[in-house]
């Protein structure tokens, strides 16, 4: 397994894709042209959202680069809707490579393996398929480094004793690997966790969650809100009780708001977790240029979650992302 | 004589405190037909609910072939051979005929429905009553009397032992009160038990073999066929003579209060070219066969229903397009459907006694002027409830009817049309509203009344219009209000007209210039 | 006779106070003041939306767009407010400007829904569908597929309104109760109230009685509306952002809040109490559920339910034994 951060990452293909870019001005005439289909989950929280942003963005990008190269982006907002955008774009786009982010593993495994059937170049972002073997290139984030950078920043810079609050997200496998390596990080510290609610990746259920659990401990030493849209209804929640001095906050994904305060030195955001929506441009531009390259292009990238501190932050900023 | 097939013995039923039975007999023998009459409120559908099923006696039995009955719901009791075709129907809209007849005994073929056996089967039922109706029609698509009908067709399919009806005629055209009989009488041949409430005492006289009277959950007379005349009945009902049913005619009229002219009115009966007009003090009726555009009629010049044509209310052109429209310009209308166009039935009386008028109870409604207006109608109209509070639903038909009559004179309309005054509602609450008619007319208003029964026309308009296959065929007043000149317009049958008044066909009629 | 009882309120209140004794024996901190405060003013949001829903059901109706509808409101306050902030500058017109937008837009809104209900004569289910999936879009492209953020200056300025009032009865809480007053007046004592029940009950006797039926039925659609606007000006202040994700479900939540209370779902019996009882239930569930640790987190939905199932059973109205 190939591991290489995502800075590495983004760079190296970046480089690829101007490559590529100039091969294909050298012989615009003679290539052939190229369909690439896009199906990922609709925007329908901030991470998501940031996502979709940075899957057009590439879009845009590349198509003005390469002419001959055509992406048919489609979202949905359940796995139905999504498997039926895949089967479309085969029937009727012609499409010669697929870029994926499977909405749920299991409903998705059968038809993106009648693409791969079909001779299509298949990658596979963030949430692997039921199946192993299918996909020509896998791109993810690392769900279990990010609970664990997290766990481990608590358990090494919490003083002794320290109360911890946790909201998990959707309930989800993705939500049971970080929150399974959130807590072995922390196992046999003398930090304590005190419960754990869904607050399901949402701002104002975060913000209510929060509230009580404000109500129900006298004293909590850190929250660990494992998403920075979470992070958000946390804050203000804190707020509202006036108890800003007493807790810190850790969220997750890097939100440009909450990096913004952490690059600012912000006592009550000491850091975060990357967990970067970029990853679907370094998935669009890695299949892009297995048409438009002598490049391999296979194998599985996971991109590692990055610990961002203030000294860091600045590069983890993106002013113009939506999230 | 034989065992009865179904009999009552000493039956007492209680709601609550109030006893509403009292040791009632009845006995219902095979091959005969068995009428139950009595005014609204005296027991009739207690004693049908009993035998049906779905009420059980408080004290005393019910009898099936001389044992105590076992069935304790109406589909045991149907099972057990005892059908009962109530009033409301019991169809369900959306089915077609056929479905509705097999509903719940469908005939299958293995998994899958035998729609043509049911089909055929349908067809036959209905072709023995006679009656045009399509197996395959929808519920919501026929008239009442033609799903009465099929009600009628779905308890001859049930093979019944006992057949208990209510009302059966109350909605039926005069060819299908014809075709209704005619199977009752082949039924009793069949050896059936049939046992029929009625307010049409001229169908007692010539249908019941035997007929039982009840007042006040009691039974005040026995008679077999002959013993008993029509007026014999009414005075057995009430407990007194009956004095003449309708209230005298008025002498004179006042001015031109409401005219219509050539007024079109599209839908499944388009009313065509219908002109009319309407006198202060004046009972005007319209007679003439069901679904000949008499509701139609009534409808455009409430409002209801959209209508090309001139609009008078005392002179003054008035353009009616809305039901409130309407109500500005005085006009009432008082549907013949009561239950699912008349009142709310599962709110109280209060609420649909204001519904209507309650512009002039102010934005906020004024609870104690209201209570008011409700202490006022139940003593004007002798609305007889336990309470202003309790369900217009649970009110008798006559008392509905009241309540209806109350809703739309709280509106103050100077014309008050009344489709079907007494539809179900027996002889004594018949006389009030004839009396209450009478009166709104002595008052001053117009008063048009449609009404399918002669005898209601005859007796209480001061002028008829016939009404024939949408159209106006023709008007009788004074003493040519006779049932020959009335049923010959509604016919369409052309013929010598007599009598003192007048008679005016429209096909002779010539417009004024 | 006996004075009859009203099981339809009954029943959904011995639940509340139910509740109520459960929440105080778990956990002390449930009676505090702040708890209190923090359940209502929740509440306030889904419960001006149910009351305004209460006459919508009650007069046959339905709709499922308020959720959305209320996303949408609040990203296009936002951003009204945002955009007039440079020229109005970051003072209380401006915010007053944006409220007065909410409320017109929430009008608006609802007068589209209404119109194509009682003039279009499509069914209330299907056009609130409709306009429901409008709604959500559209606040994702206002968004751009991320959150909308209010100006931070503007932001400081208006959290109070969620945040603050008399003590720690704060102005959500004062609202929700206002609107719930008014529309309890509403429905049981003016002409307006009764034409709903009597339209609900059976239109057809209603239009016999010379009642507006369809302009009744519009006004609830445009009552409505303009509740959802005055939530969703009580909503901003709170996160100061709207995204997505923001209102997701709250129309199933005012509709159960609305049928716990004992309101017909087939319409005709319009119960405003009952919905404010229904609204508190909702959010006294959750909240102790987050206070107390006694079940699964992820067993929160099936607890919910079972409440629900409870609160309507308990209102069933013991008939006399009739056919």
């Amino acid at each position: 397994m190939i591991r290489r951060n995502l800075l590495k990452l983004t760079v190296a293909a970046a480089a690829l894709s101007m490559a590529a870019g100039q091969a294909l001005a050298q012989d615009a005439a003679a290539a052939e042209p190229v369909v690439i289909g896009v199906s990922i989950p609709s925007a329908t929280h901030g991470f998501m959202g940031g996502l979709n942003w940075h899957a057009q963005q590439t879009i845009d990008r590349l198509g003005a680069a390469n002419p001959n190269v055509t992406f048919v982006l489609a979202t949905a907002g359940d796995a139905a809707k999504q498997v039926a955008d895949i089967e479309d774009m085969l029937a009727t786009r012609d499409i010669d490579g697929l870029v994926v982010l499977p909405f749920e593993s299991e409903p998705l495994t059968d038809p993106v393996k009648q693409v791969k059937a079909a001779g299509k170049f298949v990658t596979v972002v963030d949430r692997g398929l039921a199946e192993e073997g299918i996909e020509d290139l896998y791109v993810a984030g690392d769900n279990t480094a990010f609970g664990r950078v997290a766990g481990e920043y608590f358990r090494d810079n919490l003083k002794a004793g320290g109360k911890i609050v946790v909201l998990r997200g959707i309930p989800t496998t993705l939500d049971n690997e970080r929150v399974e390596a959130f807590q072995a990080a922390l196992e046999g510290s003398d930090k304590q966790i005190l419960d754990m609610q869904h607050g399901n990746w949402n701002r104002d259920d975060a913000f209510n969650v929060m509230q009580d659990y404000l109500a129900k401990y006298p004293e909590i030493d850190a929250v660990w809100a494992a998403d920075d849209d979470m992070a958000v209804g946390v804050l203000e929640a804190i707020a509202q009780a006036g108890r800003e001095d007493e807790m810190v906050v850790v969220g997750g994904a890097g939100m440009k708001e909450i990096v913004k305060r952490i690059m600012d030195k912000d006592p009550q955001l000491p850091v975060n977790v990357t967990y970067p929506p970029a990853l679907i441009s370094s998935a669009i531009e890695m299949t892009a240029l297995h048409f438009m390259s002598d490049a391999p292009m296979a194998g599985r990238y996971i991109i590692g979650s990055q610990l961002i501190t203030p000294e860091n932050a600045e590069r983890y900023y993106f002013p113009d992302s939506p999230f | 004589m034989t065992a009865p097939v179904l009999a009552l013995s000493a039956v007492t039923r209680r709601f609550g405190e109030i006893e509403v039975l009292h040791g009632v007999d009845l006995a219902l023998q095979a091959g005969e037909v068995h009428a139950l009459i009595g005014e609204n409120g005296a027991g009739k559908s207690t004693i049908m609910k009993i035998l049906g099923g779905f009420l059980q006696p408080t004290t005393g039995q019910v009898l099936l072939d001389g044992e105590p009955a076992a069935y304790r719901s109406g589909p045991a009791a149907e099972a057990a051979g005892i059908v009962v075709i109530h009033q409301e129907f019991n169809l369900v809209p959306d089915l077609s005929v056929a479905a509705n007849i097999f509903l719940g005994r469908e005939i299958t073929r293995g998994p899958r429905l035998d729609h043509k056996a049911m089909a055929d089967a349908a067809a036959a039922l209905l072709a023995r009553l006679d009656t045009p109706i399509r197996p395959g029609a929808l519920i919501r698509d026929l008239s009442v009397p033609d799903r009465q009908m099929v009600e009628i067709a779905k308890a001859l399919s049930r093979r019944a032992r006992v057949l208990i009806m209510d009302e059966p005629s109350a909605a039926l055209t005069r060819r299908e009160v014809e075709s209704l009989y005619a199977q009752v009488d082949r039924l009793r041949a069949e050896g059936v038990a049939l046992l029929f409430c009625s307010h049409r005492l001229d169908e007692v006289a010539r249908l019941a073999d035997r007929i039982t009277v009840l007042r006040d959950g009691s039974v005040v007379g026995r008679a077999v066929r002959g013993e008993m005349t029509e007026d014999g009945m009414a005075t057995a009902m009430v407990g007194r003579e009956l004095s003449d049913i309708f209230p005298a005619k008025a002498a004179s009229f006042g001015d031109e209060l409401l005219r219509v002219d050539h007024l079109n009115v599209a839908g499944a009966v388009p009313v065509r070219d219908a002109t009319l007009t309407l006198r202060h003090g004046e009972v005007l009726g319209i007679a003439g066969l069901v679904g000949s555009g008499r509701t139609e009629l009534a409808e455009a010049i409430a409002g209801l229903r959209r209508s090309d044509g001139r609009i008078s209310v005392r002179g003054a052109p008035t353009q009616i397009g809305s039901p409130a429209d309407a109500a500005r310009a005085g006009i009432a209308y008082l549907t013949e459907d009561r239950k699912e166009a008349g009142l709310l039935l599962d709110k109280p009386l209060t609420q649909n006694l204001t519904l209507a008028a309650l512009g002039s109870f102010g934005f906020r409604i004024d609870a104690a002027r209201e209570a008011a207006a409700m202490a006022d109608a139940t003593r004007d109209f002798d609305i007889r409830a336990a309470s202003p509070d309790m369900q217009a639903g649970s009110l008798s038909g006559g008392n509905q009817q009241k309540l209806l009559l109350a809703k739309t004179m709280l509106t103050e309309p100077r014309i008050v049309i009344i489709d079907e005054p007494t539809r179900g509602i027996d002889v004594g609450t018949k006389q009030q509203i004839y009396r209450f008619v009478r009166s709104l007319a002595a008052e001053g208003r117009g008063v048009i009344v449609i009404s399918s029964e002669l005898p209601e026309v005859m007796g209480l308009a001061d002028r008829v219009l016939v009404m024939r296959q949408g159209r106006i065929a023709g008007e009788v007043a004074g003493d040519a209000i006779t049932e020959e000149n009335i049923v010959r317009l509604a016919m369409g049958v052309a013929g010598g007209a007599g009598g003192a008044g007048s008679t005016r066909q429209d096909e002779t009629r010539k417009e004024p210039a | 006779m006996t004075r009859r009882i009203d099981f339809h309120l009954l029943g959904p209140l011995v639940a509340l106070i139910g509740l109520f004794i459960l929440g105080a024996l778990l956990n002390p901190a449930f009676l505090a003041p702040a708890n209190l405060s923090n359940v209502l003013a929740r509440s306030a949001f889904i419960g001006l939306i149910a009351v305004g829903m209460t006459f919508v059901i009650t007069q046959g109706g339905l709709d499922l767009s308020v959720g959305s509808m209320a996303a949408f409101l609040a990203g296009a306050m936002i951003m009204v407010m945002n955009w007039l902030a440079p020229i109005t500058g970051e003072n209380w017109s401006t915010i007053l400007i944006g409220m007065a937008a909410a409320l017109l837009g929430g009008v608006l809104a609802g007068w589209v829904n209404g119109a194509l209900v009682t003039k279009a004569r499509i069914e209330a289910f299907i056009v609130t569908l409709g306009t429901m999936g409008i709604f959500r879009s559209l606040v994702t492209w206002l968004a751009d597929g991320g959150t909308l953020s209010l100006d931070s200056g503007l932001r400081g300025l208006y959290r109070p309104v969620y945040f603050s009032g008399i003590g720690w009865i704060t102005w959500p809480i004062i609202v929700f109760a206002a609107v719930a007053i008014l529309g309890e007046w509403l429905m049981r004592h003016t002409r307006f109230g009764r034409h709903v029940e009597a339209i609900g009950s059976n239109d057809r006797v209603a239009r016999y009685s010379a009642v507006d039926v369809e302009r009744v039925r519009l006004q609830t659609y445009v009552l409505l509306g303009a509740l959802v606007g005055l939530a969703t000006i009580l909503y901003v202040p709170r996160l100061g952002s709207a995204s997505g994700s923001t209102g997701v479900l709250w129309e199933l939540e005012a509709i159960a809040a609305v049928i716990i209370g004992g309101t017909a779902l087939k319409g005709g019996r319009g119960r405003v109490w009952g919905t404010v009882v229904g609204v508190l239930i909702l959010s006294l569930i959750d909240n102790i559920l987050n206070l107390a640790d006694i079940v699964s987190p992820y067993l929160n939905g099936a607890i919910q339910g079972i409440i629900i199932v409870l609160a309507v059973v308990l209102q069933r109205e013991k008939r006399p034994a009739e056919v």
